[in-house]
């Protein structure tokens, strides 16, 4: 067995040798990848708050947006070079720590990447901010007087793993509204907020000290407690009951935004169920379930496919299971560990019991009923098919996914909307009146995001993650009012 | 063959017999599968859905193991139900309305099964004990299959003196204090039998007035089914660590019994001197290690979800998939807990998270 030692983090002011690590082994196949994971003493870490609070006021909050634009696309470019060191490191080591297959891991750091570059991040910057001077000074209000946003001096993160790179988002937001970030890796994919942190430094050495990646285990120690004590704002990615940790940690001052736990679904159209484009749209939401295993928030987990076109729903489901299974073979499924087999067992099981139940009344083996889970029971992806849509319920994800039959868009609307605190992505395949109409009524319970099935997985930049600003709630704006202005007036040199 | 009758007194015999061959195992299993398969129309589907028919099921190993789960959802029978059967249920520890059950028409083969393997993997040679039961008895809980194996345990195998020390307020320590105290005074073996948690509320409560017992040689514990929420959690070393401090009873004498509801046949371990201690059972029961998800045996010497083939389970399903991980060891497996469902890494969302929320 080949194994790699990796150390993580980065931890600007600290050599290694003065902080403690950690190790967190992780293992595909016949290779190994240890990554080192810094353990920080309260000490260390207050130290460490002050030398970012102090380099963002005087390096990064003196640069313009533009030019944190510019340098952040530099460092894209570099991480879209496949030949670039940074980018080669990823490609070779996120796949061993994240279990994914390797190219999938490459395609989504490459999709995901071109959502950063300069083009795209102004956007993202003026989807927040009509006018993106206000982050850089004062500028005219159309009430009168001026307005000037500023970021958090201290922005904490703490990020998740559940897709490589997943801390990107977030610390880009952060340099945006030029805080100064430290971010908490997250145990499961622990290397890549590190590297990007490093690839900044070179790329803008000014910056070296404006940012720093931490780790600390579980809900966190007297080193977080010491972090969290001096941020003004924390973002923080995770189910509601590692959530709810971090914020019971937090002086009440503190703003704290969180992004919960999400299911996502898909309402799929009679009309676009013709024998032509049905196999289309099941090859796109076949991309939608395989792309990060479902690990995503925004991935489907249920399917609601409307009966009356020639292509049943039953048939729909048929395809998805063919393309999940062309999928397998060109990016397969990450291994499972004994809890995810038996979490994916539990679910199949559910539905197994769910087609044998009634039939065992009418003294039928239960065998006739179109429900059930389509195809092999030891492959490596599961489709569910039900005649009758339950409320909107999570799959076992790694490429489980039910599919279920309605017969008007609006019930999929009814299944859902209990759901309201999950949801977050729709996909959908409609014509462009369906869209509209059933946008409607999906965004007035709950669901802040509708994406094209096939592009569920890959949000596009600017997108405003469970429907909030992403910029704007980062930031604290300072009015000068119209008074103020007016009452300056007189005071100046040509006016006595 | 004839599948319309259940194989039960082939059964008996072979409970009663010692030891059996891998054909003779082979042979009922297969007989008991059959039987099965045309008796009970879930399970036949469950087996199709699977590929598996009494054509191509050629050893228990390709039994289809079914997962515990099943004996929530449906009634899973051969015969069909009678006034005087007696159902098993566990004990629904997240939704009470979702208790598995598990139909006995029958008890002779569980007590035959129990009493057999009792009688040497707890009695050792001893025919009767003194025995202080930390249970409820049937009466209290006729659902329970703990509370038969115990008082099956204390007709069979205890002397006239053994008794419950249960009642409706938990347990009677003072009586439970006194009779120990006796025990030590006589110099007599004896014997106490109960849940794991019981064990912790004595141990406790031991600690709490400063007392300990100095059980006199040949005594011995019998703890099962884990803490189940009724009691803090004790690591499984502290655990035995403190019964053997505070009662005297060497751990190697300390028995634990693993067993479950959906089985007519219960794993022992030798002694708990270190843990997790090797778990293994008679010859009417085998255990393989699986992978949930494709039903598949794993490589040798790896982890996986135990399954069953019980040939005691005459009336439900004779093999049964867990949700324990266990591991293998040298005559028998190590049990290292609960498969827990898998934890979200991120902001999606996993089953058993929301189940949580959902009825929070």
């Amino acid at each position: 067995m080949s194994t790699v030692r990796v150390q993580a983090g980065y931890l600007p002011g600290l050599s290694s040798d003065e902080v403690q690590w950690q190790v967190l082994p992780f293992v595909q196949g016949d290779q190994r990848v240890e990554v080192s994971v810094p353990v920080l003493s309260p000490a260390q870490m207050g130290a460490l708050a002050e030398r970012v609070r102090r380099a963002s006021v005087q390096h990064l909050k003196t640069l313009s947006v533009s030019e944190i634009i510019s340098i952040l696309d530099r460092a894209m470019a570099r991480l879209l070079d496949r030949d670039d060191p940074y980018r080669m490191q990823a490609d070779r080591l996120l796949p061993i720590v994240s279990g994914y297959d390797a190219d999938m891991v490459r395609l989504g750091l490459t999709g995901f990447f071109k959502t950063f570059r300069a083009p795209q991040l102004h956007r993202f910057v003026v989807e927040d901010f009509a006018n993106p001077k206000v982050l850089d000074a004062f500028q005219p209000a159309p009430k009168g007087g001026a307005v000037r946003a500023y970021g958090p001096q201290l922005l904490v993160h703490s990020w998740a793993g559940n897709v490589p790179a997943l801390a990107l988002w977030s610390f880009v937001c952060g340099l945006l509204v030029k805080a100064g970030n430290i971010g908490k890796l997250p145990s499961a994919e622990p290397l890549f907020a590190g590297w990007f942190a490093r690839l900044l430094a070179e790329v803008h050495p000014p910056l070296a000290n404006c940012f720093a990646v931490v780790w600390w285990r579980g809900a966190g120690d007297e080193g977080s407690d010491a972090l969290y004590a001096q941020a003004d704002t924390v973002l923080a990615y995770g189910g509601n009951d590692s959530l709810q940790a971090i914020q019971r940690r937090l002086p009440v001052t503190t703003r704290f935004l969180a992004h919960g736990h999400k299911l996502g679904f898909g309402v799929v159209s009679a009309a676009t169920l013709d024998t032509l484009r049905a196999p289309a749209v099941a090859r796109r939401a076949a991309w939608d379930v395989m792309r990060y295993d479902q690990q995503g928030c925004y991935s489907p987990q249920v399917f609601y496919v409307q009966r009356g076109g020639p292509v049943s729903p039953r048939e729909f489901a048929g395809y998805l299971a063919g393309e999940l299974a062309n999928l397998q073979r060109r990016y397969p499924r990450r291994a499972l560990d004994l809890a995810e087999s038996t979490s994916l067992a539990k679910w199949r099981q559910s539905i197994d019991w769910q087609v044998t139940a009634p039939a065992s009344e009418s003294g039928l083996a239960g065998d006739h009923s179109v429900a059930g889970l389509i195809g092999d029971y030891a492959a490596a992806w599961s489709v569910a098919y039900t005649d009758d849509a339950q409320p909107l319920a999570p799959s076992a994800l790694q490429r489980s996914i039910l599919v279920a039959a309605i017969d008007d868009l609006s019930d999929a609307v009814s299944a859902v909307a209990s759901r309201r605190e999950f949801l977050q992505t729709a996909g959908i395949a409609a014509t462009p009146e369906q869209l509209y109409h059933l946008a409607e009524q999906l965004g007035a319970v709950g669901v802040t995001r509708i994406s094209a099935i096939g592009s569920m997985s890959m949000p596009e930049a600017g997108w405003h993650h469970d429907g909030r600003f992403n910029l704007l709630d980062l930031v604290r704006m300072t009015e000068i009012e119209q008074s103020a202005e007016l009452a300056a007036e007189p005071f100046s040199s040509y006016e006595t | 063959m004839n599948y319309a009758e259940p194989p039960d007194a082939d059964i008996l015999e072979f409970i009663a017999q010692d030891g059996c061959t891998d054909e003779q195992f082979d042979q009922l299993a297969l007989r008991l599968f059959a039987y099965q398969y045309h008796a009970n129309a879930p399970f036949r589907g469950f087996c199709q859905r699977r590929g598996a028919t009494v054509r191509n099921v050629k050893s228990w190993r390709d039994i289809p193991a079914v997962p515990i789960d099943a004996f929530k959802a449906m009634e899973l029978r051969c015969e069909l139900p009678v006034s005087t059967e007696r159902v098993f249920m566990t004990s629904g520890t997240t939704r009470a309305d979702m208790r598995g059950r598990h139909f006995h028409p029958r008890l002779d083969v569980y007590d035959l099964s129990m009493t057999r393997n009792f009688a040497q993997r707890f009695m050792q040679g001893t025919e009767r004990l003194s025995m202080g039961i930390l249970f409820p008895d049937e009466i209290a809980m006729p659902n329970s299959s703990l509370a038969h194996y115990l008082a099956l345990a204390k007709s069979a195998f205890g002397s006239d003196d053994s008794r419950y020390f249960m009642s409706p307020e938990g347990i009677d320590l003072e009586g439970l204090w006194l009779r120990l105290e006796q025990a030590e005074r006589r110099g007599e073996p004896y014997a106490l039998l109960g849940a794991s948690y019981s064990f912790v509320h004595v141990i406790d409560a031991l600690r709490q007035s400063d007392r300990s017992f100095r059980l006199p040689p040949g005594s011995r514990i019998l703890d099962t089914g884990g803490y189940k929420g009724q009691s803090r959690e004790l690591p499984l070393d502290a655990f035995y660590k403190a019964l053997t401090d505070l009662l005297g009873v060497p751990r190697e004498l300390c028995i634990n019994m693993y067993g479950m509801t959906e089985l007519s046949t219960q794993f022992y371990d030798n002694g708990n001197a270190s843990v997790p201690s090797v778990k293994s059972g008679p010859h009417w029961i085998r255990s393989r290690l699986v992978d949930p998800a494709t039903g598949r045996t794993v490589p040798d010497g790896e982890r996986g979800i135990l399954a069953h083939c019980d040939l005691g389970n005459f009336n439900s399903v004779s093999t049964i998939l867990t949700e324990d991980v266990g591991e293998p060891a040298e005559g028998g497996f190590l049990l290292l807990g609960r498969a827990e469902g898998a934890q979200a890494k991120g902001c999606s969302l996993a089953v058993e998270e929301f189940l949580q929320s959902a009825t929070s």
